[in-house]
């Protein structure tokens, strides 16, 4: 499998020059591994292979290193033409960017059945976006935001010092967790999702639109002010959705 | 009067206990003394009465009259003792108590059998929780579903050792973060027990990434663990400890001592 990608990124690879610049792997399930690729744009389609396209090309013109290929430490291959190394393992597709610090910045095609998993620890690069995304996504930075719009979950998104913005629409699947450290997680959400909601914040505040209403868990009679973990029913209840941002807000907003 | 030599011989010869000579002697006086022979004639009848009484011998109607009431009172004293040795009441009772025994026997089997059947369901249920929570957990291409798995394992109602050690597995070796975050809050649950208080503590070292690290902090803080204080200690001296986790190592320390 390992060679046959290669292959077929050897032959991407030869044939990049003259087609826009593409790599395909015809994958409908498993696991798409993203690995430190700095700038990485997800969206999915429905379709039969995971499509990664360079969107800078033209950026990564460099005329000395015309005719040869990076390579890495890690021992990595470009196999795709793009500055990626993707490597089939069967039910897991492991992708890597060569380059360290800028690396390509790269869109990447998921059909409905391949989950995502993202994660990056290094200060460079962007924030990650994923468009359109039905199955689960697992996420986890250091320094870059997470941006979410129309995914389904399920979502464990974490990020130490990066923001979360997430933009739901109604089909939704648990469980929803989104946690920051330093940054806001900013949800927003149809008025009638119907949700089991966890917010807690240490030294932030939680925002609510005011059109939402929690039935509030308490323990007894026994309310905590003061304490900064919020846990409730919205609609009835419903999808579990954890929020929290340790030293920064949390914004819960209606479409 | 008649000397008391004289009335022991009269009497020996009623008795005939006397030789022949004496015998004489005494018939001799008998005829000369009318005095001792008054007295004989008293001794002999008295003698013969002693005699007739040893052999006495109820009359028809006096032994039958004394039988009959003498049945009559045994008749009386079985009566008396028959309430509890009467047969018939014996085993009436005997079944009175077996039913009272066999009830109360039936009931408490039937009590058993409804605990047995409620521990059966209990242990099954508990089994159930169990192979629900650890295929979930176990699903390392899913973090949503080991977080699901950590979600199932907060909410079972009983204690079970085995979710409590696959939690704290968890917490100290999930990749995921947001699931380790989970079960150290779900571990929060169980915090009075000891296990899971010392497996809290000696996770705060183990863990790297700044969310968890401040949940375990709170988390040990709210249980008022002195025994954190070493480890917080360390995590103030770590040099790659970010600044937040130290703040609030540093507030942790403070709200402990």
């Amino acid at each position: 499998m390992k060679t046959n990608a290669t292959i077929l990124g050897l032959l991407l690879f030869t044939s990049s020059f003259t087609m826009a610049q593409e790599f395909k792997l015809a994958k409908s399930t498993g696991k798409l591994e993203i690995k430190e690729v700095n700038e990485v744009q997800i969206e999915g389609y429905n379709g039969n292979e995971i499509i990664f396209t360079s969107l800078n090309f033209s950026k990564e013109n460099d005329k000395r290193a015309a005719g040869l290929k990076a390579i890495s430490a890690m021992g990595l291959e470009d196999n795709t033409g793009i500055g990626l190394s993707v490597v089939d393992k069967g039910n897991i597709i492991e992708v890597n960017q060569l380059k360290r610090m800028d690396g390509p910045k790269v869109k990447i095609m998921v059909p409905k059945g391949v989950s995502v998993s993202f994660v990056h620890t290094s200060p460079y690069g962007d924030d990650v976006t994923f468009k359109n995304v039905e199955s689960e996504i697992e996420v986890s930075t250091v320094h870059n935001g997470v941006r979410l719009e129309n995914v389904t979950g399920p979502l464990t998104v974490k990020t130490v010092h990066g923001e979360i913005e997430a933009d739901f629409n109604s089909a939704l699947k648990s469980p929803l967790s989104l946690i920051s450290t330093h940054g806001p997680v900013d949800i927003t959400m149809p008025a009638a999702t119907k949700l089991n909601v966890s917010m807690s914040t240490s030294y932030g505040e939680i925002f609510v639109d005011p059109a939402i209403k929690i039935e509030f868990e308490n323990k007894g009679d026994w309310k905590v002010y003061g304490s900064n973990k919020v846990s409730g029913k919205i609609n009835g209840g419903g999808i579990d959705l954890t929020l929290s941002s340790t030293h920064n807000s949390i914004y819960l907003r209606k479409k | 009067m008649i000397n008391e030599t004289t009335q022991q011989k009269v009497l020996d010869y009623i008795d005939g206990r006397l030789s022949a000579e004496e015998r004489k002697q005494v018939e001799q006086l008998l005829k000369d003394d009318t005095e001792v022979q008054n007295w004989y004639e008293q001794m002999k009848e008295m003698n013969s009465a002693i005699l007739s009484s040893k052999e006495w011998k109820p009359s028809a109607a006096l032994r039958e009259s004394f039988s009959a009431m003498l049945q009559q009172e045994l008749e009386v004293e079985k009566k008396s003792k028959s309430i509890f040795f009467n047969p018939v009441f014996y085993r009436a009772a005997a079944a009175i108590a077996l039913v009272i025994a066999l009830g109360s026997l039936g009931f408490r089997y039937s009590k058993q059998q409804a605990k047995d059947a409620e521990i059966l369901a209990l242990r099954k249920e508990m089994e159930a929780t169990r192979a629900l929570v650890f295929a979930l957990l176990e699903n390392d291409q899913s973090a949503s579903q080991r977080m699901m798995g950590v979600k199932a394992a907060y909410e079972t109602t009983r204690k079970d050792d085995a979710i409590v050690l696959a939690l704290i597995n968890v917490m100290n070796e999930d990749a995921n973060m947001n699931v380790r975050l989970s079960a150290v809050e779900a571990l929060g649950k169980f915090s009075t027990e000891a296990i899971v208080q010392r497996a809290l503590i000696e996770s705060l070292p183990k863990q790297t990434d700044p969310a968890v690290q401040i949940a375990l902090i709170q988390v040990l803080v709210q249980m008022k663990e002195l025994g954190a204080v070493q480890s917080l200690q360390k995590i103030i001296e770590d040099e790659s400890t970010i600044e937040s986790v130290k703040d609030e190592a540093h507030a942790g320390i403070i709200k402990l001592s």
